[in-house]
């Protein structure tokens, strides 16, 4: 191993928020309290698919307690969305004015004194549909007498997205073995432990402020500004503690809409939390795909073409479905080199609750088709499974074709790994069986859908007398421990130990814009942007420090670990809180203020740098009741350099997590238009006792893009081990696994069909 | 043979190409380019989406090289 260079980073170090979180003082936007304070309730949609008639709420208004009910024509009407830049896909009305498209779509809102109250007054509004035909399915909704769900778009194909580079149909000629497989793959709750929530409260002076669980709080002030008619600087947003977002939460969602609308008829603050059950049926879950993947290869394994077709189960608005449509055929050729790709991605609306983006953003869904079907040609060729995988792999330097450039690949580093682990763990128990993954996911989105004129990230530190740095950014920490990753960044830049740093995050009137949690952008783009500004307040300290030193160049001097100190003579020097204290009396008591930022220019069509990982997973598998455990989970992971080794696991560990449970476990089927199991109890989510033992190699190397040679970890792992799981199983019983999740019965009816003769499925 | 998209005047390499980025871009004036033509942009592009080759792509492609020849 070798030495540690850094002084904090590349540690392990608890959470900055930790004690705040564990001591339960942390403050969450459920335990917001006003004056005053009111409470919200939504009515929802019990129809897929309906027209309203009328809404009436006489009789709600008179229950005791309820002090207002709004509808759609309480509202501007303006359908909203994301994509500034894109208008067409802005669709969604959140409180629908003339027809309900999902089950679960909000129709109007109660505020009354009490929860209880207001949910009593939901049942005392009067709401008369027309029920429509509906579809839910969209290989359905794409035939001619399919339903229309939104107004002149023509067989519900909401958005296509394509992408393609050499010559396909002849790299096809040029191939010794085709394979062509269809997959289906299912949706899957994000599952925050924080359901949505909101606390809005509008005063006279037409300022609003909005306590919300977020992602990005920027976004919701920008759209709520939208959607209610104000100024963006007179809304405030605050998320200071987010217990979870996972892509589900940098839309505008109903609680925030309702709760603002609420408060600025009634002048009062006005509370919205999602249960459980709303919180499933009425917010956005990760896209359902059909896949048809077809491969040509040599007969040595060296990869000629590939075309992949995908219709994805879009719902009822579009939200961040059209990214996670272009990014599945994005990853989908990852992380291989192809001489020529195809890939036609087509999202349909459906009557069911929309698909958007979740942890991965399209690729668990790609990697679980890839990876398998690799497997299977590997089989089908006499192929060792790692050596397919090391003669196609990417390697730094390679160019994804009118794609992206590949700046630090440390994949074949992970494959020596795996394949290690895999030799040393020797023989195993009987039943178990060893299946592999590899993948690659972004480290930052470039994706300005939104059309802000801000930089992407930016941060701002400020030093106060007594040496302690207060660090301003937009990045919002929703549990990931981004706060923690930055003020390492921060220190380290400084040159000042960790407890000399007080993040400031999740406050639109305190921090700068950013465009928030997603697309693993927080450790390279905030954290560039925190780097930046850390060390433009270092060059105003170091050039006090070199006047009063007297040296004659101004790179002489340096700080480290909070001494400030000549480089050639570092006993020569003095402590950095004293140098603090004399710089600020040398500029008249000026604090000191650095400011950085972050755009990427230049850095390819998806992301600046891109991570890489391989994972081995061992499962047991049950032929007679088709039950899945799994045993021990191994990932070679390359982050670039590791910034918090504490947070790295914990973000790798429920990475595997939730892909284990996407493979195997999380099923949330739909059924005409609903959500068939919306409660904890019948959506089977990974327990402790169902968690494998989990292992990280981590791999180094160096991403020139990233603060510190840092890139993406803990989202990328979303992505390799369903289809590790389904090769597993493949290893073990020769069975094909074409759905995820995989469900013990889907095991169980296809060792019947192989029994009957009918072969794999 | 390089292309520049009728309606948006886009560069592209080749007319399959061109036809991809028609179909892909959507928005109205390309999909009112198409009506023009008296083709349905939507069943084109759904035999591209359900039917093995790459025939509506070839096909519009063909009528985009053909018209700029002329």
């Amino acid at each position: 191993m070798t030495a540690n260079k850094y002084s904090v980073l590349n540690t392990r170090v608890h959470n900055v928020d930790g004690y705040a979180k564990v001591t339960g003082r942390a403050t969450y936007t459920f335990d917001v309290k006003l004056p005053g304070m009111l409470y919200g309730k939504i009515l929802r949609s019990p129809h897929p698919h309906a027209r309203i008639i009328s809404i009436d709420p006489t009789e709600a208004l008179k229950l005791p307690g309820v002090k207002a009910v709004v509808t759609g024509k309480d509202t501007l009407g303006v359908k909203q969305g994301i994509w500034r830049r894109y208008p067409e896909l802005c669709d969604e009305q959140i409180l629908t004015i003339e027809k309900v498209r999902y089950i679960g779509e909000p129709v109007a809102a109660v505020a009354a004194i009490t929860e209880e109250i207001a949910e009593q007054a939901l049942d005392l509004i009067d709401v008369q549909y027309e029920v429509l035909p509906f579809v839910d399915d969209p290989m359905e909704a794409i035939k001619k007498e399919a339903p229309m769900i939104h107004e002149g778009v023509e067989r519900n194909v909401n958005v296509t997205r394509h992408i393609e580079w050499g010559d396909v149909e002849e790299a096809f000629e040029e191939a010794e073995y085709v394979r062509e497989d269809w997959f289906k793959l299912g949706g899957q709750a994000h599952m925050c432990m924080e359901t949505r929530a909101t606390v809005a409260s509008y005063t006279s002076d037409k300022k609003l402020t909005v306590y919300t669980s977020t992602q990005s709080p920027y976004y919701h002030q920008a759209l709520l500004a939208g959607v209610l008619g104000l100024r963006e600087s007179d809304i405030r947003v605050i998320a200071h503690y987010v217990g979870g977002g996972f892509g589900g939460k940098f839309e505008l969602d109903a609680s925030q809409f309702c709760a603002s609308i609420l408060s600025m008829k009634l002048s009062k603050p006005v509370k919205i939390v999602f249960t459980r059950e709303e919180d499933f049926v009425a917010t956005k879950r990760r896209t359902p795909m059909y896949y048809y993947v077809r491969t040509g290869v040599k007969k040595d394994g060296t990869f000629c073409a590939r075309e992949a077709r995908v219709f994805s189960n879009g719902g009822a608005y579009t939200g961040m479905g059209a990214t996670a449509l272009y990014l599945t055929g994005f990853f989908h050729s990852f992380p291989y080199k192809w001489k020529a790709y195809r890939y036609d991605g087509y999202r349909v609306y459906t009557n069911s609750l929309p698909s958007t983006s979740m942890r991965g953003f399209g690729a668990p869904q790609a990697m679980f088709c890839s990876e398998q079907q690799i497997d299977w040609i590997a089989a089908d060729l006499g192929l060792d499974i790692i050596e397919i995988r090391r003669k196609n792999a990417h390697t730094t330097g390679y160019e994804v074709p009118g794609q992206a450039t590949i700046g630090s690949c440390g994949l074949n580093q992970c494959l020596d790994k795996i394949e290690q682990w895999i030799k040393d763990r020797g023989k195993l128990p009987k039943n178990r069986v060893i299946g592999i993954s590899a993948a690659g996911f972004m480290t930052g989105g470039i994706f300005n859908w939104f059309d802000t004129p801000y930089s992407f990230s930016s941060a701002v530190v400020t030093i106060n007398y007594d040496g302690v740095v207060e660090l301003h950014v937009g990045a919002q920490d929703i549990g990931q421990g981004s706060n923690t990753t930055l003020a390492m960044i921060c220190a380290e830049a400084l040159g000042v130990k960790l407890e000399n740093i007080k993040v400031h995050s999740g406050d639109t009137d305190h921090c700068p814009a950013d465009l928030g949690a997603w697309g693993s952008r927080q450790t390279l783009m905030a954290g560039n942007a925190t780097k930046m500004a850390a060390e433009d307040a270092k060059k105003q300290l170091l050039e006090f420090a070199s006047a009063k030193f007297g040296y004659n160049i101004v790179y002489d001097v340096d700080i480290k670990d909070g001494w400030v100190y000549n480089v050639a003579r570092p006993e020569r020097g003095m402590h950095y809180v004293d140098l603090v204290k004399e710089a600020l009396r040398g500029k008249d008591g000026q604090r000191i203020v650095g400011r950085g930022h972050y755009t990427p220019h230049r850095k390819g069509m998806i992301s600046p740098a891109y991570s890489y990982m391989v994972q081995a997973v061992e499962a047991e598998i049950d032929a007679e009741t088709g039950k899945i455990s799994l045993h021990n989970c191994v990932t070679a992971h390359d982050c670039g350099q590791p910034i918090n080794t504490l947070g790295l696991i914990g973000q790798l560990e429920g990475a595997a997590s939730m892909a284990a449970g996407y493979g195997y476990l999380e099923n949330m089927p739909v059924e005409d238009g609903k959500v068939m199991n919306p409660n904890l109890v019948d959506y089977k989510i990974i327990r402790a006792p169902d968690m494998p033992e989990c292992e990280i190699i981590e791999i180094d190397t160096y991403e020139p893009e990233g603060p510190y040679g840092a890139k993406e970890a803990g989202e990328g792992l979303t992505n390799p081990t369903a289809a590790a799981l389904g090769n597993a199983i493949f290893h073990a019983t020769g069975l094909k696994m074409k759905q995820a999740p995989i469900m013990p019965e889907m095991i169980v009816n296809a060792f019947k069909e192989k029994k009957k003769g009918g072969g794999t499925p | 043979m390089s292309l520049k998209c009728p309606v948006c005047g886009k560069l592209k390499k080749d007319p399959v190409d061109c036809a991809r980025h028609m179909f892909g871009t959507g928005d109205k004036p390309h999909k009112a380019w198409f009506e023009a033509q008296g083709l349905s942009y939507i069943d084109l592009l759904l035999s591209q989406a359900t039917e093995p080759g790459n025939k509506a792509y070839i096909e519009v492609g063909g009528l985009i090289a053909k018209a700029q020849q002329g």
